[in-house]
């Protein structure tokens, strides 16, 4: 996908991309068995559902799981003034006839691509509703303005994810929704592949750096309970990594790649500090 | 020539005459005088003529302190004629003979002209009042100067000459604490605390006495606040979270009752708690202490089985149960004992700094750039902090793979070792006897290297195996086994446990109400209150309870009453808005500045004053499109309906009276800041909203105490009683749940939330010790919430939380918050963000 993206930097592209020949597959590190239940799940068109932390991997496994089945991945982030139009479609004015503009989702429905609402708690829960007859046998997407009913082709696939925080108390999903997914469920990678992870991603960098990097990310995950919303992710390893790659300092990069970010508490960047400082200072 | 000599031996008869014993001690010292030529030896013994008749006292002292006077200063006429002066004043022979004892001194200290400084100041003080005089003069010059010339002498009187002017201030009332001060915490901070004191001594003698001898607790705090280097006490949460990432697990941290006056400050641990001082130098040593005590009780130093294997080496006899004492093992050594000490600890350090290692990364690294730093600091005991320091690097060689350790402190880096072994590795070394002894309590304390301290200074309480990962219960079950040891720590053990009946698994209290808290008259008052109001209603609303080891709900098991609460303090509640006036008025911007997305027009409506344009655009292009879509058209700036309802119900146990460890009151006040702050907050929001607290004795008599409805409004009578809020009895919050669920029934809302504001475990007195039960029958309280379509979220400020509430909210429908002083602004920021 990478390659993919590079041929059209900076152009207006649609949204529906398969990936090419030649392309090669985003980086994915398995943490499991997700790979086979996303193929299983695939076989029979299951819709399913990616829960975890932020930055732990979701997007880029669907990423990757759309490059290895070759079907194009169509994204939405979900927000919560996302209307269910944004979504299926709209009309529009041009000049003095209107035009029916498909959204993002009636789009994948019909050309079979694998469709991603990110974060889907976001949305407002009438959004959500529209994606119901999609997800269980019926496969079909109503288009209520046209009057209309598209059957979904036949590789279409629905794909959510969402982060079960406790900022989403209230933002649950409606359980008459998630029932209608293969869940799986996503965490920090282990030790070790988290390793490769951080290798692979920051080309470059050493073993012995990425060894201390990972051992603080994971040190400073346990301080989750100590008031941070948000645990470091994999993501900010990678980052740090990148930084130190660019010539920051070590302990420099992962302050501002791993402890400014997520919290503005003095006393827990503190504590994050000492941890970065205990992996970095020999 | 001839009639000098004369009237030295005419004023030799003289004294003679006057004093047998006085005639012998000049004589012994003539000899001295005499090598610097007649005049000075007439002058000499004129003065001691003088002197004596001025006052035989004085004359003595003078005499007494020549020899040595003549002997550093190597003068005799500039020190004599000093002497002399002292005749202005009457009753100065005391002056005279601390000047006399102190002269060998000044002059070896501060040189001949800081002498002469520290004469001239002596003697302004004998002129302002003599007692002041005597107590300058009796101070030993190298206490006075602190070790930095005349200056230093300086620095202690400047301040003193104005609070004399100022304050009548006495000299021989303030020098002592002064010197102290000044050694402590440097010059600067002698005048501030001296103002403080004056103003202490004019509201009462005694006290303000104490004051300047540092013997109140006014004075120990005021000494502490200003103390400069890392301050534990307020950084406990840092400590607090370190513990937890390289320990994984709470500690029990409290504050031990070091003082400046005891020299350097040490972490210290029994087995079961961690003790820190106050204040320790700096960031590093205070860091590494509290890993390195962490470390003993994490790493078996007082694991049962190898302690009882070290006092079998030693041939003692290990107590089966109980506290141990350390003092046997080195008694063994008598005079020797300190040195032996040095040496065990060292190794027994070593051999848990090298596991500590293994968990914190670059540990050693750090211990070791940190010693170095340092230095050695006492001549007398260097050879300890050197050796500890090169056994130090040695094991960092280890870990890094360079090279070995000395090989006889090989066996203590064996990840298998144990005390025993640094036990037996210590008497091997003490045999060697290559290190010195030490025997002044200064040098030994200079001995430990940064972050370590001497182990034996408390009894030990030996761990079971499994213990060892479990400190935390065991620091608060064993509370009364404490108390009557005795220890020194009583004081702050109870502050810190006074409301912790919820921890403390203990059930002595059941007949009673007032548990240990310091509030207990109060709480007992308060529940014959009750009582009496209870008399005349009935037993309340049922609730059922889960019972899991039946596995079934028990019908009509708790039982809710319903009340007011009795008291209100409107002088609290006014206190709390004028402290927290600004924290509301940050909160009351934020919430406005978040209105107009709330406040936002209902869109697509089919009337109102505004065009909805998105709707019209659509409006239009699907007529065009030849559909008929509705004329919702338009947009109306009007409330939404209420989206949410909420519910605040607060834990009002005993345990949140308790002192807050960091100090700054009782957590109750934080509790009523909060919800103070809370419903103020609601009031800017609109937010349909009730507060609630509950408390519990027995199941059928669980209290709701309705502070304020959600259809009421924010009245002064509400405020005022949260002002009133306090805490009595125990938490059954199953049933508090339970009761706060279905008084939501009937609230038009589409969320409904139920914040539950807590700082322990569900803990009732009858749950017969079984704390499962009520933590079972709260899961269950919530889940039934659950589906009664309301949220409970519980915020708690005990940070052993996380070993219980996920299991009964959930992952994600708790928050500990370690934070207290943060309580009353982060509890409405919780619920803003809840709502989002």
């Amino acid at each position: 996908m990478k390659t993919a993206v590079n041929r059209i930097r900076g152009v207006e592209r649609d949204i529906v991309q398969t990936p090419q020949a030649g392309d090669t597959a985003p980086y994915y590190e398995p943490q499991g068995n997700e790979i086979a239940i996303f193929e299983a799940a695939y076989k029979k068109r299951l819709p399913i559902m990616l829960k975890g932390p932020t930055g732990c991997g979701k997007t880029r496994f669907l990423e990757h799981m759309a490059f290895q089945l070759g079907r194009p991945l169509v994204t939405v982030s979900c927000h919560e003034d996302l209307t269910s139009s944004d979504l299926v479609g709209r009309f529009l004015l041009e000049g003095a006839e209107t035009v029916w503009q498909d959204g993002p989702l009636t789009r994948a429905v019909k050309v079979g691509a694998i469709c991603y609402l990110d974060e889907i708690v976001e949305a407002r829960t009438d959004s959500t509703v529209v994606i119901h007859s999609l997800t269980d046998h019926r496969r079909r997407l109503t288009i209520e303005k046209k009057g209309q009913e598209i059957e979904a082709h036949e590789e279409f696939m629905l794909v959510i994810s969402y982060n079960p925080g406790y900022q989403t108390v209230l933002k649950d999903l409606k359980p008459s929704t998630k029932q209608r997914f293969i869940a799986i469920n996503f965490d920090f990678p282990a030790e070790e592949i988290e390793r490769k992870i951080v290798f692979n991603e920051a080309t470059g960098i050493s073993a012995e750096i990425v060894h201390q990097l990972v051992a603080a990310g994971r040190k400073a995950r346990l301080l989750k309970d100590h008031g941070l919303e948000e645990a470091t992710s994999t993501r900010a390893l990678v980052y740090a990594a990148n930084m130190m790659i660019a010539g920051l300092d070590a302990v420099a990069a992962c302050q501002v790649a791993m402890v400014n970010p997520i919290t503005d508490d003095i006393e827990l960047a503190d504590a994050l500090m000492e941890i970065v400082q205990a992996h970095f200072s020999a | 020539m001839r009639t000098r000599n004369h009237t030295i031996s005419d004023l030799l008869g003289e004294l003679q005459d006057q004093s047998h014993a006085v005639h012998h001690e000049v004589e012994q010292t003539l000899p001295m005088i005499e090598l610097h030529g007649a005049d000075v030896t007439l002058a000499w013994l004129a003065a001691c003529r003088t002197l004596f008749d001025f006052d035989r006292e004085a004359g003595r002292a003078f005499i007494r302190g020549s020899a040595e006077a003549e002997r550093i200063s190597e003068t005799v006429l500039p020190w004599t004629e000093q002497a002399l002066e002292f005749m202005r004043w009457r009753g100065s022979w005391r002056a005279l003979e601390g000047f006399m004892g102190n002269l060998p001194r000044a002059f070896g200290s501060l040189g001949h002209a800081g002498e002469k400084r520290w004469a001239e100041i002596g003697f302004a003080w004998c002129a302002r009042q003599i007692d002041s005089g005597s107590a300058y003069f009796s101070t030993p010059v190298l206490e006075l100067s602190g070790r930095q010339g005349i200056s230093g002498v300086e620095q202690v009187s400047t301040p003193a000459e104005e609070l004399f002017e100022s304050r009548k201030l006495m000299l021989s009332t303030y020098l002592g604490g002064a010197i102290r001060v000044r050694n402590l915490l440097g010059a600067q901070a002698i005048l501030p605390w001296a103002l403080r004191g004056a103003d202490i001594l004019q509201s009462g003698r005694a006290r303000g006495e104490a004051y300047f001898r540092l013997e109140s607790e006014e004075s120990l705090a005021l000494l502490l606040e200003h103390l400069s280097g890392f301050r534990l006490v307020d950084r406990n949460r840092l400590l607090g979270m370190l513990l937890d990432v390289w320990y994984g697990g709470d500690f029990d941290v409290k504050e031990s009752n070091w003082s400046p006056e005891k020299g350097r400050p040490f972490v210290e641990t029994d087995g079961r708690s961690l003790y820190v001082p106050a204040v320790m130098s700096n960031r590093d040593e205070a860091i590494l202490a509290v890993l390195h005590g962490a470390g003993h009780m994490r790493y078996g130093t007082f694991d049962r089985l190898a302690m009882k294997e070290m006092f079998a080496a030693a041939n003692l006899e290990f107590p089966a149960s109980g506290p141990v004492s350390w003092t046997p093992l080195f008694t063994r050594y008598g005079d020797d004992a300190l040195r032996f000490q040095l040496i065990f600890d060292l190794c027994e350090d070593l051999r848990v700094d090298f596991r500590v290692q293994h968990e914190v990364p670059n540990y050693l690294h750090r211990l070791a750039v940190t010693a170095r730093e340092t230095g050695a600091r006492h001549p007398e005991s260097g050879p300890y902090f050197d050796l500890a320091l090169s056994t130090v690097e040695g094991a960092l060689r280890t870990v890094r793979a360079e090279g070995r350790a000395d090989e006889r402190f090989m066996p203590l880096l064996d990840p298998t070792a144990t005390i025993a072994d640094a036990y037996r590795v210590a008497t091997d070394i003490y045999s060697q006897d290559t290190l010195p002894r030490v025997s002044d309590l200064e040098a030994l304390h200079a001995a430990y290297l940064p972050g370590r301290g001497p182990n034996a200074t408390r009894l030990a309480h030996p761990q079971e195996q499994d213990d060892q990962q479990q400190q935390t219960q065991a620091g608060a079950e064993q509370q009364s086994e404490q108390q009557e040891q005795g220890e020194e720590e009583n004081a702050t053990a109870q502050n810190a446990e006074a409301g912790n009946q919820q921890e403390g698994g203990k059930r002595e209290e059941v007949a009673g109400y007032g548990e240990s808290s310091g509030s207990a008259t109060q709480s007992a008052s308060k529940a014959d209150n009750e009582r009496g109001s209870r008399a005349g209603s009935d037993k309340g609303v049922p609730y059922p309870e889960w019972d899991y080891r039946e596995a079934r709900y028990k019908r009509n098991w708790s039982w809710v009453q319903e009340k007011r609460l009795a008291e209100s303090n409107m002088a609290e509640t006014n206190r709390l808005m004028k402290q927290y006036s600004n924290a509301l008025k940050r909160l009351k911007k934020a919430i406005q500045s978040q209105k107009p997305t709330r406040m936002a027009p209902k869109l697509r409506q089919f009337d109102g004053d505004d065009m909805d344009l998105n709707a019209v655009v659509s409006y239009v292009a699907e007529k065009q499109a030849g559909r008929s879509p509705k004329a919702d058209i338009y947009r109306r700036r009007e409330m939404r309906q209420r989206e949410i309802a909420v519910t605040l119900l607060a834990d009002m146990s005993t345990s949140i009276m308790q002192h807050l460890p960091e100090g700054g009151g009782r957590l109750v006040d934080r509790v009523r800041a909060g919800v103070l702050l809370f419903a103020e907050s609601m009031e800017e929001v609109g937010d349909s909203y009730s507060i609630a607290g509950f408390c519990s004795k027995y199941r059928d008599n669980v209290s709701y105490y309705n502070i304020k409805d959600f259809d009421e409004p924010l009245s002064q009578d509400v405020r005022s009683q949260i002002g009133g809020m306090s805490g009595r009895l125990a938490t059954r919050m199953g049933a508090a749940i339970r009761h706060a669920t279905a008084r939501f029934e009937g609230i038009e809302s589409r969320r409904r939330l139920l914040l539950i504001l807590s700082d322990g475990r569900p803990e009732d007195y009858d749950d017969g010790g079984d704390r499962r039960y009520l933590h079972e029958d709260t899961r269950m309280a919530v889940k039934e919430a659950v589906s009664k379509g309301v949220h409970p979220f519980c915020i708690t400020v005990d940070t052993m939380a996380n070993q219980y509430l996920p299991q009964i909210f959930g992952q994600g429908h708790y928050l500990v918050l370690d934070h207290i002083n943060s309580l009353p602004n982060k509890l409405p920021e919780i619920y803003f963000r809840l709502r989002r």
